[in-house]
């Protein structure tokens, strides 16, 4: 497809090690051992409960556009880090974007760290396996 | 040293100058001495359980890394002991089959995931608040999540006898000591205790045990019985951390909640999961 995307191997570990707080829907539609990072603008913030979701536009070495689907934490837990709605991340942000692949789902990720055009890097959800709700 | 011991001298002998002067006067002191307990208490002395409290085992969810780095360094300058590790759960061979299944299907049959109410104990360990209020016959719990809440009578009454299963139970509570002794029972199958497929008949009781060890802490211990499915009693062991500055939010779990489309197309597709 063109996308830069590169896929890592996660130990599973991270899948595994915290059952106790399993994130309610992680292990079924994420998959833990398929990490990836990629760069786009964003072109959609949902700050909606259970969790946020938001989109970014991923363009290849082709130049092909492709638009991405990232799920987050819920609101009050970004609130708590420092996030606020619609200023911390906001439609035409730059954004580097590590997470994880849904098993099924295409073109669909779970974020665990936003990194701004600025240099911050912000946690957007719980590691690969954890809780968030 | 010599400086230590003078210093004590002073106030020794300050202390007892009040005090004879208090006789002197004939009178009671206006009011106790400040109470010394590093934890706070209520009229009738027992301690204080107020305030806004989060899981220690969710706090880097909700709080960030930098916020159980601080909790972890204030447990180790005051030589704090860590909780006992947790334990599997001790179930019957048919319910230990069926909660193996449950991880096979990776959670997707979590009753949480729909937004249901999580029973007791597993939403005290979620990551989001939860306040405690106490009132001299009652302590009132209110969680974020799912705008749940508890009444817990402590004036010595009993269940109810007209109980109808639930997801959180009835509970009732008494201080043994300086511990808040809750017990829960009347329960639904409706919910999991702590984890997934962690299932439970409707024989469940729980009893929490709440010790404000520490200003910042409170020490839980959570044991639950049901000979239905365990061979025995199971214990788990949490603290709770105080949030200070901190409020109950909203939080409507179901606002948007596409697990449940995502879920029942793959239940509907049984789709072909590996067991993690």
């Amino acid at each position: 497809m063109g996308i830069r995307v590169t896929l890592l191997v996660c130990a599973a570990a991270l899948v595994t090690g915290h059952a106790a707080h399993a994130h309610h829907s992680f292990a079924a539609i994420y998959d833990g051992e398929k990490a990836v990072t990629m760069s786009g603008t964003v072109t959609r913030v949902e700050w909606t409960n259970p969790h946020i979701h938001f989109s970014i536009d991923v363009t290849g070495e082709d130049g092909t556009v492709t638009q991405w689907r990232f799920e987050g934490y819920p609101p009050n837990m970004l609130v708590r880090q420092g996030w606020q709605r619609d200023v911390t991340l906001k439609r035409g942000d730059t954004v580097t974007v590590f997470g994880w692949l849904a098993r099924v789902e295409p073109q669909l990720g779970f974020a665990r760290w936003v990194t701004l055009a600025d240099g911050r890097k912000l946690a957007a959800g719980p590691p690969a396996g954890t809780g968030g709700r | 040293m010599r400086s230590s011991i003078r210093t004590w001298s002073s106030i020794a002998a300050v202390a007892l100058v009040g005090v004879c002067w208090s006789f002197f006067l004939g009178a009671q002191p206006a009011s106790a001495p400040p109470e010394v307990s590093p934890i706070p208490r209520t009229a009738d002395g027992k301690p204080n359980l107020s305030g806004i409290w989060i899981a220690n085992g969710a706090l880097m969810l909700y709080a960030g890394e930098d916020a159980a780095a601080a909790a972890r360094a204030a447990d180790a300058a005051i030589g704090r002991a860590p909780n006992p590790p947790a334990e599997p759960p001790p179930y019957r061979p048919e319910a230990e089959a069926k909660r193996q299944e449950y991880l096979a299907r990776l959670g997707i049959d979590d009753p949480m995931a729909r937004c249901l109410l999580t029973g007791v104990p597993r939403i005290q360990f979620r990551p989001l608040p939860f306040e405690i209020i106490q009132l001299p016959d009652r302590i009132v719990i209110l969680y974020e999540i799912h705008h749940a809440f508890r009444i817990i009578p402590t004036d010595g009454r009993g269940h109810p006898d007209d109980m109808e299963p639930t997801y959180l139970g009835d509970s009732v509570a008494h201080w043994e000591g300086d511990t808040l002794v809750v017990d829960v029972t009347g329960f639904n199958t409706g919910t999991w205790l702590q984890g997934v497929g962690t299932i439970h008949s409707e024989q469940l009781r729980v009893t929490e045990r709440y010790t404000r060890d520490t200003f910042d802490t409170i020490r839980y211990a959570v044991t639950m019985e049901d000979p239905a499915v365990f061979t025995k009693p199971w214990t788990l062991y949490e603290t709770f951390r105080l949030r200070a500055n901190e409020r109950i939010r909203e939080y409507e779990c179901i606002e948007s909640n596409e697990d449940l489309l995502r879920f029942e197309k793959l239940i509907e597709e049984s789709a072909p999961f590996i067991a993690p």
